[in-house]
């Protein structure tokens, strides 16, 4: 549903990934770990025509999204949860959420997604007339994933959603995850929590240094191999 | 003594509305992407001046001329966003210059069109008095533009806090690249921002043309008073235009009945000094928000 082929991207004259290639496929959870500077948030960002790529294609359904901008592929279903310092600063919480429900397809559920939101974050709810910058770490994390959740994905990229987040709110994300993959949405998840992003993948990703250093199906992953790559990547990188 | 005071409040309110209308479109596009139109004037007088040939060559009333004005008046301000969104770099500072080029062009062209005659309208409806309360006087036209810059005020803070599109705009402000990610197209937002701030502009003149005379180097007073009144407000605040505008107005007309009407300029660029001076963001500011 969705390639990556031997994509070359990144920051004006730094290239950060290196002829990457990847396959996610509908309905799908594909988990992406490695170390920090591994290019995960860059990887997404390229695929949701933030950064263009220098080299190599994206295709969504077959189609290249090189010419397509951002809103375009969004209005096409592929959205981006991005991490919570992406959120509005200067918007209440609940204008946040509620652009989230801005792409046309979304807007007649907002007010129903709404209250979803506020049913799964009791804290956002709380605080919903209170700026976004304004938030914790962790609220603004909620907020993100709130926001996204509006955003009725068929395809959805979260990009680490369970950082600075307290164990019970991690469960309730991962719950939220495995929800939305029952209900057959493609998930890319990017994820340090290895042992908890394993429990929902389908497949799974080490990206090292703009590349990709292991590609298994999650039920053929050791974790401790996983963790013996990861480490000697960070190493390595070091 | 006191009955002229009060007399010189309500006077002074009444203008606050119409001032309020002037400085809108300003702040909208300074609020939102932190652009000051220094044509903004111009193109208030040039509704001005769309409204003054309507009357005066086919006898049209100029509340009547507004679609006429309007349309003008939001198509130079499409253009100028045309030119705005072409600067690669250092926007804020460069859009300073081209719009006070297109400022500089806008003048001579309203000069060449309709000479440097000072105008007013001769439609006897918009003078006629008002008077309320047996106290407190004015005309048709100060009261009617009064209550459309309450409405309009109004009905652009509602906009931008509760539509789908005013909403976008603040996001694409706050962060352009996530409000991508919500599927905004931000040239969509900012060309729409344009085109509000153009309808503002042109019911300002309108009423402009109706309350006061209007001569053809009146653009960059409009424009300053425009900024004034922003700054005061606190960049980016609707509500704050309000109050600020009504504040203008009041010490406007208060410094006109106790002092001389050669200073009623300089009241609005003193009050201006004072609030750099003792409130850097504004009545209502809070830094970077719009709304
Ligand atoms: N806007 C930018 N301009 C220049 N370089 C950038 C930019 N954003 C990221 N980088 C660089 O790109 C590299 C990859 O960053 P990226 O955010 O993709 O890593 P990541 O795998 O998501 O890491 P993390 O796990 O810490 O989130 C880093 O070396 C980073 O410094
Ligand atoms: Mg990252």
């Amino acid at each position: 549903m969705l390639e990556v082929d031997k994509l070359r991207a990144g920051y004006g004259a730094i290239n950060i990934l290196w002829d990457l290639s990847l396959t996610i496929r509908e309905g799908q959870t594909t988990v992406i770990v490695g170390p920090n500077g591994a290019g995960k948030t860059t990887l997404l960002r390229a695929i949701m025509g933030l950064i263009k790529a220098s080299r190599g294609d994206i295709r969504l359904n077959g189609r290249t999204t090189a010419n397509r901008a951002t809103w375009d592929i969004v209005h096409d279903g592929v959205i981006m949860i991005p991490e919570g310092r992406l959120v509005f600063r200067d918007m209440t919480v609940e204008d946040n959420l509620m652009m989230g429900a801005f792409p046309r397809h979304c807007r007649k559920g907002a007010k129903q997604n709404l209250a979803q939101v506020y049913d799964l974050f009791p804290r956002l709810a709380e605080r919903r007339h209170q700026a976004a910058g304004s938030l914790s770490g962790g609220e603004a994390q909620m907020v993100a994933m709130g926001r996204g959740l509006m955003e009725e994905p068929k395809v959805v990229l979260i990009d680490e959603p369970s950082l600075g987040l307290a164990p019970v709110v991690v469960d309730e994300i991962f719950r939220i995850i495995a929800r939305l993959k029952r209900e057959g949405r493609t998930i890319v998840l990017v994820e340090q929590n290895t042992h908890r992003a394993l429990a929902v993948a389908d497949h799974v990703y080490l990206m090292r240094s703009g590349q990709v250093a292991l590609s298994e199906p999650a039920s053929a992953v050791n974790l401790d191999r996983l963790h013996d790559l990861y480490f000697a990547a960070e190493a390595a990188g070091a | 003594m006191s009955e002229l005071v009060l007399q010189s409040l309500y006077a002074g309110l009444l203008a606050g509305g119409y001032y309020a209308l002037i400085a809108l479109g300003l702040t909208l596009i300074f609020g939102t992407m932190k652009v000051i139109n220094l044509a903004h004037g111009e193109m208030v007088l040039l509704a001005a001046y769309i409204a003054y040939t309507a009357e005066s060559v086919y006898g049209i009333n100029p509340v009547l001329a507004i679609p006429l004005a309007v349309a003008a008046v939001v198509l130079t301000s499409v253009m100028v966003y045309g030119l705005v969104s072409r600067i690669r770099q250092d926007r804020e500072l460069n859009s300073l210059i081209l719009t006070f080029g297109i400022g500089i062009v806008l003048t001579n062209f309203v000069l060449m069109v309709w000479s440097a005659d000072i105008r007013s309208t001769n439609v006897p409806w918009f003078n006629e008095p008002v008077v309320i309360g047996e106290a407190f006087y004015s005309t048709s036209a100060q009261v009617l533009f009064f209550l459309a810059g309450l409405g309009l005020t109004a009905a652009l803070w509602w906009w931008l806090g509760r539509s789908w599109y005013g909403r976008a705009l603040r996001a694409v402000a706050s962060n352009r690249n996530a409000a991508m990610l919500m599927g905004v197209n931000p040239r969509t937002t900012e060309v729409i921002s344009f085109v509000i701030a153009g309808l503002l502009a042109g019911i300002a003149g309108v009423a402009l043309y109706t309350v006061a005379v209007i001569h053809p180097d009146l653009g960059h007073n409009l424009t300053i008073k425009a900024f004034v009144i922003t700054v005061l407000a606190g960049l980016g605040s609707i509500p704050g235009v309000l109050v600020g505008a009504m504040l203008i107005g009041v010490a406007e007309y208060m410094t006109i009945t106790l002092a001389s009407s050669a200073l009623q300029e300089l009241t609005g660029m003193v009050m201006f000094l004072l609030v750099l001076f003792i409130r850097p963001s504004g009545l209502f500011g809070s830094r970077g928000r719009v709304g």
